[in-house]
Parts: C-alpha cells; sequence; structure tokens
C-alpha cells in the first residue's frame, strides 16, 4: 500500500515558479488512474473468487464481446445483427432528438412561466408533478397511446427532459437583476426586448445546467424507453442479454452507457465554458 | 405649465415603506438649463433622478417631463450611479444595443466613434469585466450618449474617475449638454459650479431644496482654467460650499 500514500505528482516538480494548478492537476489524474487500476483489480478478484461468469463475468470476457459484438463473426453480425456502435448509434441519436426536443419545449415553457405569472400557476404543479414521476411510469401510457416504434420512445425522452429546463428557466427568469433590467429599459427596450437581451442571456447559465439535467434524464431514460422493441439500441441490447444471462454483454452495455455519458457530459461542459463566458460575473 | 418646461416637479413627496426620502419639492427645469444637484449621502439625489426618469412613482405629487408623466426610455438618457454594463456583451455590444433600441445603425464605426467620444480606444472587443471600473463607468456614459435624447440624467457619473479624465469629461459634458436639458448629481461643489448652470443643494433625508442658485458664468469662449480663476466661481463655489457643509452639519 506504498502506493497509496505516496502522492507521485506533486513531489515530482522541479520547477518553483510553475503555478500551483499544474501539480494539483496531475495529482488528480494521477489518482484517479490508481482508483481505475484499484477497481479493476478488485473486479478481477471477485470473478476469479466467484467463478460464476453469469454472475460476475471477468473482465476478459467483457473485452472479448466487445470484440465479438463489434465485428461480423461466424456470418454474424454484432449483437442480434448491429454493431455495438450501431446499438449506441442509435441510442444516442433517440437521446438526441428527445433532448432537443425536451430542452426546446422546456425553455419555451420555462420562458413562459417566468414572464406571464398566472401561467406560472396553472402550469408550475403539473410540471412538478411530471418531474416527480419516474419515466418508466409514463411510458405504459405512451405504448397504449403510440404503439411500440420510434414515436414512444422519443415521447418518453423528450418528456423526461423537458422539466428539468422547464423548471431552471423559470427560477432564473424570474430572478433578472432589477439594475440591468432598468438600463436597458433607461436605454429604450421594450418588455419582450428586455427579456431577450436581459433577462435570457442572465438566465443562460442556469438553464445549460438544467440542459445538462435534462440530457442526464434522457440518458437514464434510454434503457427504459428500449424495454420494448428496442433493438437496435443499447438499452435493448442491455434486455436482450439479461434475457439469455449474458452477464458480460449487460456489463459492456452498461461500459458503453456510462463512458459516452461522461464524454457526452465533458462536451457540454466545455460548450457551456464557451458560450457563457459572463458565467459568475453578472 | 409652459411647454418650455422640460422637468417640472410639482409637491412631489417619495416614501420607501415608512422612510421618506425624498420631498415636499417644487421643482421647474426650463429646457436647455444645467442643473446639478448637491446634497450629503443618502438625502435622496438617486431617489429624485429616479423619479424624473420614470423609475419611480411619486408618492404624492406629479412628476412631468415635457408635459407629460415620464416613461423610463422614452426622451431621457440615464447614468446609472453604477455602470449596470450587461456581461453578456462585448463593452462595443452595450453601446451597439442601444443604437439598436433607437433605431440606429449600429456598425463598428459607430461604436468606435462613441467610445471614444469618453476616451476609450481599443476595448470594444474586451468583456466588460476585463476594463476597469472608471473605463467601464465611461462605457455607461457613451451607452447614455449613444442616442440625441432631449433630456440627460447622470447621477455620479465622474465619481470613479482619475481627476484629469474626469475633467476631460466634464469639458465634453458642458459641449454635448448646449443642446440639451441636462440634471447632474455629484458630491464636489467644484464640479457643480464648473458644470451647472443651476445648482440646487438639497436638505438631508428627507431631500428638500435648501438652496437653488443659478450660476450666472460665461460658458463660451473660456478655457476650463479661465473659467475657474474667474472671481466670479470662486465666490459662488464658496456660497455652494457653506450651503453645503451647513445642511450636513445639521444631521451630524
Ligand atoms: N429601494 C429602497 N428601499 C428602501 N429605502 C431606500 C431605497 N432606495 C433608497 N432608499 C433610502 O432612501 C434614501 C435616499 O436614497 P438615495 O439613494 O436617493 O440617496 P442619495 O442621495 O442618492 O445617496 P448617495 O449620495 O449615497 O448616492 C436613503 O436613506 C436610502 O436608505
Ligand atoms: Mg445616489
Amino acid at each position: 500500500m506504498t502506493i497509496l500514500s505516496a502522492p507521485p505528482a506533486l513531489s515530482a516538480d522541479p520547477s518553483p515558479r510553475r503555478s500551483a494548478a499544474a501539480p494539483k492537476k496531475r495529482r488528480r489524474i494521477a489518482l484517479r488512474l490508481l482508483a481505475l487500476v484499484v477497481l479493476y483489480g478488485l473486479w478481477e478478484l471477485a470473478a476469479r473468487t466467484t467463478r460464476n461468469p453469469t454472475f460476475i463475468p471477468s473482465p476478459g470476457a467483457v473485452w472479448h464481446q466487445l470484440i465479438q459484438t463489434s465485428t461480423t463473426h461466424d456470418g454474424v453480425r454484432g449483437y442480434s445483427g448491429s454493431l455495438l456502435i450501431e446499438h449506441l448509434g442509435i441510442s444516442l441519436r433517440r437521446i438526441l432528438i428527445g433532448s432537443v426536443i425536451g430542452v426546446a419545449g422546456g425553455l419555451v415553457l420555462g420562458v413562459l412561466m417566468g414572464v406571464i405569472s398566472w401561467l406560472r400557476v396553472v402550469t408550475e404543479p403539473v410540471v412538478t408533478f411530471v418531474r416527480a414521476l419516474p419515466p418508466l411510469a409514463y411510458f405504459s401510457l405512451f405504448i397504449i397511446w403510440f404503439g411500440i416504434d420510434e414515436t414512444p420512445k422519443l415521447w418518453l425522452l423528450s418528456i423526461a427532459a423537458l422539466p428539468p429546463v422547464a423548471v431552471a428557466t423559470a427560477a432564473a427568469v424570474q430572478g433578472a437583476p432589477t439594475g440591468l433590467v432598468e438600463a436597458a429599459r433607461a436605454l429604450g427596450a421594450g418588455r419582450w426586448e428586455v427579456v431577450r437581451d436581459v433577462t435570457l442571456p442572465n438566465a443562460l447559465p442556469e438553464i445549460f445546467t438544467g440542459v445538462r439535467l435534462a440530457v442526464g434524464m434522457a440518458y437514464s431514460s434510454v434503457v427504459a424507453a428500449e424495454t420494448i422493441n428496442g433493438v437496435p439500441g443499447i438499452g435493448g441490447m442491455v434486455r436482450d442479454a439479461q434475457r439469455y444471462s449474458q452477464t458480460d454483454v449487460v456489463v459492456l452495455g452498461l461500459f458503453a452507457i456510462g463512458l459516452s455519458g461522461l464524454l457526452i457530459d465533458a462536451l457540454l461542459r466545455t460548450a457551456e465554458n464557451r458560450l457563457i463566458p459572463w458565467r459568475g460575473r453578472a | 405649465m409652459s411647454s418650455a418646461d422640460a422637468i417640472k416637479l410639482a409637491d412631489v413627496e417619495h416614501r420607501y415603506g415608512d422612510v421618506t426620502a425624498v420631498g415636499p419639492v417644487d421643482l421647474t427645469v426650463p429646457s436647455g438649463e444645467f442643473l446639478v444637484l448637491v446634497g450629503a449621502s443618502g438625502c435622496g439625489k438617486s431617489t429624485l433622478l429616479r423619479l424624473i426618469a420614470g423609475f419611480e412613482e411619486p408618492t404624492f405629487g406629479t412628476v412631468h417631463t415635457s408635459g407629460s408623466p415620464p416613461v423610463p426610455g422614452r426622451g431621457a438618457g440615464l447614468v446609472f450611479q453604477q455602470p449596470r454594463l450587461f456581461p453578456w456583451r462585448s463593452v462595443g455590444g452595450n453601446i451597439a444595443l442601444a443604437l439598436k433600441y433607437a433605431g440606429q445603425s449600429a456598425s463598428t464605426a459607430d461604436v468606435e466613434l462613441l467610445l471614444e467620444r469618453v476616451g476609450l480606444h481599443d476595448v470594444a472587443r474586451r468583456r466588460t469585466w476585463q476594463i476597469s471600473g472608471g473605463q467601464q463607468q465611461r462605457v455607461a456614459i457613451a451607452r447614455a450618449l449613444a442616442v440625441d435624447n432631449p433630456l440627460l440624467l447622470l447621477d455620479e457619473p465622474f465619481a470613479a474617475l482619475d481627476a484629469l479624465t474626469r475633467e476631460r469629461l466634464q469639458e465634453d459634458l458642458r459641449t454635448v449638454s448646449a443642446t440639451r436639458t441636462c440634471v447632474f448629481v455629484t458630491h464636489s461643489v467644484d464640479e457643480a459650479v464648473f458644470l451647472g448652470s443651476r445648482v440646487v443643494v438639497l436638505t438631508p433625508r428627507p431631500g428638500r431644496v435648501a438652496l437653488d442658485l443659478p450660476i450666472d458664468l460665461p460658458r463660451t469662449g473660456i478655457t476650463p482654467d479661465e473659467l475657474r480663476g474667474l472671481p466670479e466661481f470662486a465666490a459662488l463655489r464658496a456660497e455652494v460650499g457653506a450651503a453645503v457643509r451647513s445642511r450636513t452639519e445639521v444631521t451630524a
């Protein structure tokens, strides 16, 4: 356990004039790598001691499935006729469409809720109600209404993504800073110009947080959405693999969902820093 | 009411809850006048300006600008006590917005010109927090001056500036104010006499008119130094200074 007690990056820095941020960052990266290695070790250990690949598949077995599902072998293309990347791509496409619809709807609803007070009174309980429901709960309803193809899935993801954006937008729009609203009005801005040029840009940082939450909701709902007629789709793949006790494929699917989720959140964070340089300055 | 009156306050009183901030005040400002308001901190100068701008409704009495109740953004340029720049717009973008609302062209050249008028160069593309506090205030002034309003309201606009810039801007303000009615708030007696064609000293809260003094100094064909060197300038400055001091001591 000597590795754990020695912070390797910190002591390795020879230049005293370097900013304190660099060794800190390196230390963080080192810690994360270390955690990964430890987790891997634990997983390998657990797989070897249980000796039951249906319960805990070994890392090697999951790796093997990654190869299998990404190639055509013995005339079988990937898993259930689609490569892993295709399953993932189709799910991501659903997430994208659902998020875009949900975010757009949430944005419009949130602005209206924030600006028109009677509308807020009417819609707030409804939005909070929908937000409290687990997406799977209203999925059944969408199946009855829209059948089992794409439509109910996209509805599910949109409805799951809408409330976080609506709530964040409404709150931020209401909290427009009086000083800047007055400044715009003093320059001759009308009501909607104030909304466009002050209220909305001021709300943007919080809206973006809402968007990240929304994409997260869509992400966590996609597996639910793909439990029915979900192949191709990463959720459908996991669901089928579970039915046939292919635990290694299930774990592979989880990794694919989780890692792509991390990637998308990182992309959103980068976009946020680019698009909202005034964050924390208003 | 004469149509020449740019501002008319009749028996105006303003309260924030139980606190009477201003009044009662009767004040008529003819068109073209440069009125300077002086008074202790908290005596209601900003409140008076906000009443004239239309951001506050008087609790009692009436406020009229050009014969009707004031509406924010109509016919008056306003510089707040704080810069109040929009952080989501660049420095130049803040100016461009003022031009846009007025339906005027907002080209880069137009914006540069307005910024140069307040002594700012090469800042149009910066973010608002990347310039100093004094520079921010100058952007706010440029923003308020972007559109030719008949009325200009300025709340301690030069408080955050160094002496040199302040004197330059005072000079510029005298030029642009020639064709407008101005109400200018300051703590500086020297600035009041230098800029004003009329100085009103307010009492401590609630602010009332303690002294209403016309400033009859030559305004054209004279340099700032010559103006400050006039014996009349010194006499007026002494008079306003005495009024401000006696008024501040009453509360102390
Ligand atoms: N929004 C408000 N709510 C309650 N009281 C207020 C409000 N704005 C101002 N006041 C009070 O009204 C009085 C006058 O305030 P005002 O800002 O007009 O003073 P001022 O003369 O501009 O002062 P300063 O020179 O410090 O800027 C002060 O006593 C202040 O505490
Ligand atoms: Mg004030």
